[in-house]
C-alpha cells in the first residue's frame, strides 16, 4: 500500500503563526531530503503561498460547489411565496419583480418546493473558487493552494480536493504538510481526518489556550498524535505556564518554543520564509530546531512516534441528536 | 445461516482495495456480508458514496447510505462528529481501523466485536 502520511499544522486560534511555521518546516524538511508536498487548507485566507513567495501558479483549476436558484420571469406570477419562505431572505423585489440575490442564496431548494408556478430553477456547477498548483516552489517541494470566492460555501470538500491533489503530486511514498485554517469547523475537520500527526501552534494567551483545548479535542476524536509548538512564548510567563501545564497533563509533547521576534513580520514582507530571509534571527533558529526535531524524532520512524503519542483509546466527540 | 453486514470506506472496488483514509468523502463503500458463526465472507458489493461529491453534510449522507444498505458494523477511519452521531443513531457500531485492505479491516472489526 502506498504510504502518504499527512501532518497537519493547526491551532484553533488564528494569527498564532501556523503559516510562518509551516513554511519554515516545509523548507527545512525538504532541505533534509524529506519528500513532501505542502498544502494550504485555508481557502478563506490562503497565506502559505505568500510566506513562501509563490506569485505565479503552474495551474489554476476552477472549484465547483453548490447551486444557486433563479426565478424564470416568464413563469413567475409575483405571488411572493418564495420571499416568505426563503430562510436566508435571499429573495428581493427589484422594479416590482421578485429576484434572487445570488450572493445570499445557498441553494437550499426551499423556494422551489414552495413555488406554485414551478418558476424556480437552479444554476449548478457554480464556480466557488480555485485550486492552484505550483510544481516547484524553489525550495524543493510543490505547493497546492486554494481560494474561495466571498460568500460561497467553504466546505470540507474543497480541503478534500486540495489534499487529493497533493497526494497525486506526491506520486508515491512521502509526506503531506497541511497548513490548516483557524477554527474547528468543517474545513479543519477535513484537514484532520486521515492525518497521523498534528503540530499544534499556541501562544501564551488565554484565547489561544482556550482554542488549543478545542483543537486538541478534535485531534483526540480523529486519533491524531498531537505535538505542541509555543510561539511568542516569552510575551506572557503566566500564560506560558498554563499552556505547558495543559500539555503536560494531556501528554502532548512540546517540540519547541519560539521567542517573540520582529523579523517575523519583516520576513513576511520580503516574500521569503523566515529561515531564508533572516536565518540568524532567534525565531528562525528556534523554528529550524523544531524542524530538526520533526525530521529526527518524528519522521525518521513516524509509526513509532504515532503509537507513542496517539490517543490510547478512541475518544470521539459525538454531538447529541434528539 | 446468520449474517451481518460490515461497511468499509474504500479507494477501490474490491476486498483487496485499501481502506480510504476518510469516512464522509471516501470514494466508495464496500459492503461485506459475513457469516456470524464462521466469520467467513459470504459476499460483497461496491457502492458509490453519496458523500464523495457532497458540498456539505457529506458524513451524514454517507452514514445514511450505510443505514439504507442494512450495515450493522462500520470499520474504517474515525468518522467526523456529525457522522459519528448519525451512525450511533442508526445503531451502527463503529470500529476504527486504518492503513489496511478492506478484507483485513473486516477481519479486525470482527475480532474487536468478538472480544
Amino acid at each position: 500500500m502506498v504510504e502518504q502520511v499527512e501532518i497537519v499544522v493547526a491551532s484553533g486560534k488564528g494569527g498564532v503563526g501556523k503559516s510562518t511555521l509551516t513554511s519554515v518546516l516545509a523548507v527545512e524538511l525538504a532541505k533534509r531530503g524529506v519528500k513532501l508536498v505542502a498544502a494550504d487548507a485555508d481557502a478563506e485566507a490562503p497565506n502559505l503561498s505568500i510566506t513562501l513567495g509563490v506569485r505565479e501558479w503552474d495551474s489554476v483549476e476552477p472549484y465547483y460547489e453548490g447551486r444557486i436558484a433563479y426565478i424564470r420571469e416568464d413563469l413567475c406570477t409575483q405571488c411572493g411565496i418564495c420571499k416568505e419562505v426563503c430562510p436566508l431572505d435571499a429573495v428581493e423585489v427589484v422594479d416590482e419583480k421578485h429576484v434572487i440575490n445570488q450572493w445570499i442564496c445557498e441553494g437550499c431548494l426551499t423556494c422551489s418546493l414552495a413555488c406554485p408556478e414551478k418558476a424556480i430553477r437552479f444554476i449548478f456547477r457554480v464556480e466557488a473558487g480555485s485550486i492552484m498548483v505550483k510544481r516547484e516552489t524553489g525550495y524543493g517541494f510543490p505547493l497546492v493552494s486554494s481560494t474561495i470566492r466571498p460568500g460561497r460555501p467553504n466546505s470540507g470538500k474543497l480541503v478534500t480536493e486540495v489534499k487529493n491533489k497533493a497526494k497525486t503530486l506526491l506520486a508515491g511514498v512521502g509526506f503531506i504538510l497541511v497548513d490548516a485554517a483557524a477554527g474547528i469547523g468543517c474545513q479543519v475537520i477535513s484537514s484532520l481526518t486521515g492525518a497521523k500527526i498534528a503540530v499544534l501552534v499556541a501562544e501564551p494567551t488565554p484565547a489561544s489556550l482556550s482554542d488549543l483545548k478545542r483543537i486538541h479535542l478534535l485531534t483526540r476524536h480523529f486519533m491524531v498524535a498531537p505535538a505542541l509548538v509555543v510561539n511568542k512564548y516569552d510575551i506572557n510567563p503566566e500564560g506560558l505556564e498554563d499552556i505547558l501545564d495543559y500539555a503536560g497533563r494531556e501528554d502532548i509533547p512540546v517540540l519547541g518554543m519560539i521567542p517573540y521576534d520582529d523579523t517575523v513580520p519583516k520576513a513576511a514582507s520580503t516574500g521569503k520564509p523566515l529561515n531564508i530571509a533572516y536565518p540568524e534571527s532567534p525565531a528562525a533558529k528556534a523554528m529550524v530546531e523544531v524542524a530538526e526535531k520533526v525530521a529526527e524524532e518524528i519522521l525518521v520512524d513516524w509509526r513509532k512516534w504515532y503509537s507513542r503519542y496517539r490517543p490510547k483509546r478512541p475518544a470521539p466527540y459525538i454531538p447529541r441528536i434528539k | 445461516m446468520a449474517t451481518i453486514k460490515v461497511g468499509v470506506p474504500s479507494e477501490g472496488d474490491t476486498l483487496d482495495s485499501p481502506v480510504a483514509d476518510r469516512f464522509g468523502r471516501a470514494p466508495k463503500f464496500i459492503v461485506v456480508e459475513v457469516d456470524t458463526d464462521t466469520g467467513e465472507i459470504v459476499s460483497y458489493q461496491a457502492v458509490d458514496n453519496p458523500g464523495y461529491t457532497a458540498g456539505s453534510g457529506a458524513g451524514v449522507k454517507a452514514a445514511q447510505k450505510l443505514g439504507e444498505l442494512g450495515v450493522k458494523v462500520y470499520a474504517g477511519p474515525t468518522p467526523g462528529p456529525n457522522a459519528y452521531a448519525a451512525l450511533n443513531y442508526l445503531g451502527i457500531k463503529v470500529v476504527t481501523v486504518t492503513g489496511v485492505s478492506v478484507r483485513e479491516a473486516v477481519k479486525a472489526a470482527l475480532k474487536e466485536l468478538g472480544s
